[in-house]
């Protein structure tokens, strides 16, 4: 089960809910002629929906397992068959589902690893060493804790990739993205016909040599496009600076990246990143009045914004304000913006009382969503200042 | 009935999705989606009633007060949720919580009817007047309940 140390009562309870309900309701599918096939589709659908949403920790099936196994299999491979020695992997899949590449089905991603906090490139390492890559293609992590600012980068298919500095300055790109393939390295697959998805695959790999500075990231961006009969794909390996001599094609994202970084990246690597639309750099969320199709927004860190801005016209003096306004709680909004959760309690009351703006509630048998996870209680007891 | 009032959770609306998508494959009807909402609904209810026991407590500032229908619905500022193993801090909240005492409640379970019957022995006096006679009286009352 979960390799969680605490005794979590949710994702029992809900596989219990789960559980019962199927098999209440197998009489009703029954009774109408509908096949058990479907009832099956039904669970998996649901389970899958839970885990995609990621507010349950440690909720796997055993199918979940059985296919981390075969994609350990598959991750040792292909580990082999790209760079030697200590070539370490770190996949940050999107917090959302993930489309095994064997497959059309969609399957769900969650591991017992994907518990592991990584906060350190140790870790990563560890993590990487012990075949975390492996669940990796199934595996969710959780965010890094010493994550510094957030940039949302909106790729050309319109996919909203988060690039996350760490505090050790590795970078991860998170896509957070449904319907995402992941894959390991080099493996330049088209999916057949089926289901269709960008991946993206953020490979952190620090020097053969152990250099300190970790800021070698591995970004695959496999993009299969599919428009009408023709797929494109674009397969491409980029490697940050620290490693010189080695593949060089970077796709527009990572390019993005290194502007963002403050043009770490040196000269080669930028030559062919101008060759797709530009992305954008959102940082300050919707409501902006510069178009979206322009570097513009990129261009704020580079101080040039007051030109940007003006350029977009005075159409309120409120433009001008935002870029500078942005700034100030570019990782506020972003947090909220990423959790994007109404926190919600969900619970039956046993009494409400009040003294003059002195609240006191007693609740029970509750659902919460907090902060994008969920809990339960029995009863809770609370106190409030109107 | 059980409260309709868990579909609005991670749970409930992963199911509700679910569903919705076996109904556009046609693989389903929407009468029998509504027929597996309505067990879980009693499942969930179940559930949290008797399998879990655990406690919270939770400290913030009343924002704004709603009871309409016997529902009470706050939103709350600046909380801290405890429990004895964690503490969880958010900024906004919003608590939706149906009656818990409410005999709708009960309906989840399954009752049989039942019927009552009272009797009550007359009293037969004579008055001075001898006026009146009390006839026996019997009542029956026979109350179902589904």
């Amino acid at each position: 089960m979960a390799s969680s140390a605490n005794s979590n009562p949710v994702p029992k309870l809900y596989r219990s809910v789960i559980e019962d309900v199927i098999n209440e309701v197998r009489e009703l599918f029954l009774d109408e002629g509908v096949d058990e096939q479907v009832l099956m589709e039904l669970k998996t659908l649901w389970e899958n929906k839970l885990m995609q949403s990621k507010a349950v920790e440690g909720f796997h099936t055993e199918e979940q397992a059985a296919l981390q196994a075969a994609a350990h299999q598959q991750a040792q491979q292909a580990q082999q068959a790209t760079q030697q020695a200590q070539a370490q992997q770190v996949l940050l899949p999107p917090q959302q589902q993930v489309t095994s590449w064997q497959s059309t089905r969609p399957t769900v991603t969650s591991a017992p690893q994907q518990q592991v906090i990584v906060q350190d490139p140790k870790i990563l390492q560890h993590m990487s060493a012990t075949g975390m890559s492996a669940a990796a293609t199934a595996a969710t992590l959780a965010l890094p804790t010493g994550v510094s600012p957030y940039h949302q980068l909106i790729t050309s298919q319109g996919q909203i990739l988060q690039f996350v500095r760490a505090a050790n300055g590795a970078q991860y790109i998170i896509q957070p993205q449904q319907q995402m393939v992941l894959q390991q390295q080099v493996l330049p697959q088209m999916q057949p016909g089926g289901v269709q998805a960008p991946v993206i695959q953020q490979v952190l790999a620090p020097l053969q040599g152990g250099h300190p500075q970790q800021t070698g990231v591995i970004i695959q961006p496999q993009q299969i496009v599919l428009t009408g009969n023709k797929v494109q794909q674009n397969a491409q390996v980029m490697q940050m600076p620290g490693q010189p001599g080695q593949v060089q094609q970077i796709q527009q994202q990572v390019q993005q990246v290194q502007q963002a970084q403050g043009g770490a990246a040196p000269g080669p690597p930028q030559q062919q990143a101008k060759q797709q639309p530009p992305m954008m750099l959102q940082v300050d969320g919707a409501g902006d009045t510069s178009s979206e199709d322009e570097d513009e927004e990129e261009e704020e860190y580079d101080e040039d914004e007051d030109e940007d801005k003006d350029k977009d016209g005075g159409e309120d003096g409120q433009v001008e304000e935002e870029p500078l306004n942005s700034e100030d709680d570019v990782s506020d909004e972003e947090d909220q913006e990423l959790f994007d959760t109404e926190n919600v309690v969900v619970c039956q009351y046993d009494k409400i009382h009040r003294s003059k703006n002195k609240w006191k509630f007693h609740l029970k048998d509750g659902i919460m969503n907090l902060n994008g996870r969920d809990y339960v209680f029995s009863k809770a007891i609370g106190d409030a200042e109107w | 009935m059980a409260y309709q009032l868990y579909r609005n959770t991670t749970l409930g609306n992963s199911l509700q999705e679910s569903l919705d998508e076996l109904i556009q494959t046609q693989q389903i009807t929407p009468q029998l989606a509504l027929q597996v909402l309505l067990q879980f609904d009693k499942a969930i209810n179940t559930a949290l009633a008797n399998r879990v026991r655990n406690r919270v407590n939770f400290k913030g500032s009343l924002n704004t007060y709603r009871f309409c229908d016997n529902v009470w619905t706050f939103v709350l500022n600046d909380v801290e949720f405890r429990e004895v193993t964690d503490l969880v801090k958010v900024d906004k909240v919003k608590i939706v919580a149906c009656d818990g005492k409410s005999r709708l409640f009960f309906f989840s379970l399954s009752l049989r009817p039942f019927s009552l019957h009272l009797q009550t022995d007359s009293v037969r006096t004579r008055s001075h007047t001898s006026l009146s006679k009390y006839k026996t009286k019997s009542m029956t009352i026979s109350h179902t309940v589904v």
